[in-house]
Order: C-alpha cells, then structure tokens, then sequence
C-alpha cells in the first residue's frame, strides 16, 4: 500500500517526470526529488508563504498539497524568474526590485515574497498600496517589517509599465506604440490588440 | 513531519468515490486539504485510505439554480471572491470570503470542506446557519439534505455518515428586501476567528423586519444559532436601539471559552458588538435596489 506513484510536474516549462508516494508533499518533491532548493520551508505548518509558488498560474503553499494532486500542473518557482519574457534575460523586475529597494535581510522569505508579488502583478499590474499588502498576506517576514517588500512590489510594477520585453517589440512602451500607430496597431501577442482575433487596446486587458 | 502512509485515490465521479467510502474503513476525505494536509503531517489524523475528490469535475460549481446558490464541494473560497454571481445581494458571503485565511489558502480551501471540517472556528457554518442553508450528501443509499441546525454535533463532527459524502452546500437566493453581512474579529491576517458573527434580515414592504438569521463563529462547541436574538428582531424596525437589544441576547446565548485571545466575558462583549454591526449593514443591504435573479 506504499506504492509509489509516477506524476508529471511541468517545472517552470520543463517537464519531469518522477515517482513519488502519495504522502509526499509538493515542496519535497521539489526541493528533494527534482534538487530546486529556492523554495524554502520555513515553518512547516502553512502559516509562513516560504514555500510558495505558482500551480497552474496561482500562488499555492506548496507545504500544503501533497506532489500527486500536482500531477499534471504548470508550476513555477523562483529559479524560473529570470526565464520569464518580461526578465529579458537579466534578472526579473521583482528581483530588481528586492535588491533595489533592500525588500530583504536574511532572504528566507524571499522566494515566497517573490511568487505573491508574481502573482498579483499577472493579474493587476499597477497595484496600490493595500493590493500589494493583500496579497502578500499570506507570506511572513521577520526582517523587513514588510515597508520594503511593498517598495519592491512597486518597484517591479513601475519598470514592468517602462521597460517593454522582447515580447512587446521593445524600445518603446505599448501606449506610446499604439498613439503612434495605425488602425493595424500590433503588440505582437496572440488573441490580443491587433494580433489574430485581437481588439482595441484600449478596451484589451493585455491577456 | 511528514503523514503517515496512506492509500490515495482518485475517483473521478461521485459514484466512484461514494464506493469507495462504503468499501473502506479508517478513510478520510481530501479536498482543498488546507486543515486536513496539516493534521495529517502532525499525525493527527493517521487514515489508512484518502480519498481525495479533487479530480471530480461534476463538484466543481456555483451557481444559482432552481431557487438556490449552490456551492459544489470543489468551489473554492477564492471562487466565491471571483464569483458573477454572489454579488451583494449575498452580504455574508462578499464579506466571509476574503477575511479567511491568506490568498494562496483561499485558492485550494474549500467551503464545502471548511463546512464538513465542522471547525467550530470556521467561517462559513454560521453564514450557512444564518442563510438557512443546508447540505447535500451522496452515499450508498442516494442523497439527502441536511439542513444547518442539523450538521454540527461537536467539534470536528457532524451528522454526515461515514460512508456519506457532502456534494454540495446550498442556500435560498435571497428575497427581495434581503441583506446579511459577516463581521468577524481576529488578531491579524490570517488567524481564525476569536468570534464572528453572520446576520441576515428580510425586511417586509413597511420596512419590518419580517425574517432574521443570526450564526456566531468560535464561541460555543459549534458555529451556533442565536435564536433569541432572531425572535427579538421579529417584527421590529432596525434600529440601533433594537440592533443593540439582538446583539445583547446573542451574547448570552453564544458560549465561549477564555483562551490565550482573551477572556469569555470579553469575547461575549465581542459577540454584541459584532452583531450589532453586521446587523447594521444587513439592513443597509436590504434596503438597496437589488438585481433580480436571471431565470
């Protein structure tokens, strides 16, 4: 009745396939099986948002699930940051903002911070104050006090609307693309502006 | 710590997983997993078989049908806070839903699972008590109803059977002149309730109050109802003076136990306030122009 099981985790695009008893949890797999150690176990309970990532696009504890209801998910951790379009090969805008803005000290609530604060930005890119708080209330901080984590969320969502990826065409932002624009504005995203099946920009959400 | 060893299985339907309760002993039920994954890492709970439900589409719904919201056992809390349908016109629910847990425990916790852990601390058995609502439960021998009053025996325990599993909790669409509202009172984000209160008021075409639902969180061994307190509101005009004479009853009726969040007199205290307050904006919501049901 130990048996193992064989699930399929996609890890930040790539796919792994790994055997794992039902009692193992999503964060040992990922930390022990799969060898990814950013994400961290802090208290071991659900209470501390360290070991959170992202399963199917939405932020998880990951002490929480056990690896065989992952099975079949997109999950995406710390380590993936960088490989993001909108981190342009460099470090992700969130990374730049937790160095620029000191939004950590001793770093163990980190990758957790990190994945919130990805999480909100995918859904609201221009949050206020109270949005990032909120959403960063599942995920506990000894350090900071939490001023500079909210000053790196900001951070990252101002160069996130300044600096265009690769994807958007870069050089310019998309409002100044679509004001130079003709009717064809293109921001180059599927199902999105101009793109195939596309709208009007300013009625698009940019998803 | 990790769980102990345990058989998983997936049903994909709710045949399949009815079946599976009736042919194993020393079983549990996993759905959200946000309580139960915990107890089971510290070895408080130790089945021999989890039978985790999440694979079962067919439960995962909310919607209003048939006179009914309806939450299926996969509707999650954060799905009540994305909902089209469970606009204002569900006060206690808008306001429950967010004020639980933290963001990433509010995408995989689940209401039905929250309502079947019978935590006298959870949030949505007094919502349910004060809408009147009730359960669905499939096992060997089909489905029955559970009305609110009837689910909570004692902590962690409810009339369900063993072999019985909750599909769905449900709760009359509101009237017209229908407003409820939750209030709840904790340390920070993320703590459970040290009380709560759910009110609901239906108010008749000369602004009486013609119905009342009242359920109060964490401070008796279940979420319980304060009756009292709706048969004071019976036939009254809200008003604070009246308000304030429901949240009074509802303080002698609620039970509470001192802990280390304070003493029992303070949280009776609590209870009044609490009341009073979620009344007050019940009634501001029973008084607006709501949206009628799509049919």
């Amino acid at each position: 009745m130990t048996d193992e099981r064989e699930i399929t985790l996609t890890v930040n695009g790539t796919e792994h396939t790994l055997e794992v008893e039902p009692r193992t949890l999503l964060v040992h797999a990922i930390r022990e099986d799969l060898d990814m150690t950013g994400t961290h176990i802090g208290c071991d309970t659900g209470n501390c948002g360290a070991c959170t990532v992202l399963q199917d696009g939405e932020p998880i504890k990951s002490c929480l699930t056990f690896a065989v209801q992952a099975d079949g998910s997109e999950v995406q951790t710390v380590e993936g940051m960088e490989e993001l379009p909108e981190a342009n090969g460099d470090l992700h805008p969130l990374q730049e903002g937790f160095r620029e803005e000191h939004g950590l000290q001793c770093g163990y609530c980190t990758p957790g911070m990190l994945m919130s604060g990805k999480a909100l930005l995918d859904e609201n890119p221009d949050p206020d104050e109270d949005e990032i708080r909120e959403a960063i209330s599942g995920n506990l901080c000894r350090c900071t006090g939490y001023q500079n984590i909210v000053k790196s969320i900001e951070y990252a969502s101002d160069e996130l609307a300044e600096t265009p990826t690769a994807a958007d065409g870069g050089g310019v932002t998309l409002e100044e693309r679509f004001d130079e624009a003709d009717d064809d504005f293109d921001c180059g995203i599927d199902n999105c502006c101009g793109g195939p099946a596309g709208g009007d920009l300013t009625e698009g959400d940019h998803q | 710590m990790k769980a102990a060893r345990f058989e998983h299985h997936e049903p994909s339907t709710v045949g399949e997983a009815v079946s599976l309760l009736e042919s194993f002993d020393e079983l549990t039920i996993l759905a959200g997993g946000q309580s139960l994954v915990p107890m089971l890492r510290f070895r408080l709970a130790r089945p021999e078989t989890v039978v985790d439900i999440n694979g079962i589409d067919e439960l995962d719904y909310l919607e209003e049908d048939d006179g009914y919201l309806k939450l299926g056992a996969l509707a999650r809390h954060a799905d009540v806070q994305e909902s089209d349908v469970v606009d204002d016109r569900y006060g206690s629910f808008v306001d429950a839903a967010p004020l639980i847990a933290d963001p990433q425990i509010r995408n995989r916790g689940t209401v039905v699972g929250s309502i079947a852990q019978a935590d006298p601390k959870g949030d949505w058995g007094s919502v349910l008590i004060a809408h009147d609502g009730e359960v669905v439960a499939r096992g060997p021998d089909g489905e029955r109803t559970v009305p609110a009053d009837e689910l909570f025996l004692l902590p962690y325990d409810t009339s369900i059977d063993e072999d019985e599993l909750i599909t769905e909790a449900r709760v009359p669409v509101p009237a017209d002149r229908e407003g409820s509202a939750y209030h709840k009172l904790k340390r920070k984000t993320g703590d459970y309730a040290m009380a709560g209160v759910a009110a609901r008021l239906v108010l008749d075409a000369e602004g009486r109050i013609e119905e009342a639902g009242i359920g109060m969180t964490a401070v008796d061994i279940t979420n319980a109802r304060a009756s009292d307190a709706e048969d004071h509101l019976v036939g009254e005009r809200p008003s604070a003076d009246v308000f304030e004479a429901a949240g009074d009853f509802a303080a002698q009726e609620s039970n509470p136990e001192s802990d280390e969040h304070g003493a029992a007199s303070y949280k009776e205290r609590m209870i009044s306030v609490l009341a009073q307050r979620a009344l007050g904006d019940a009634a501001d919501r029973a008084g607006v122009t709501k949206r009628r049901a799509t049919p």
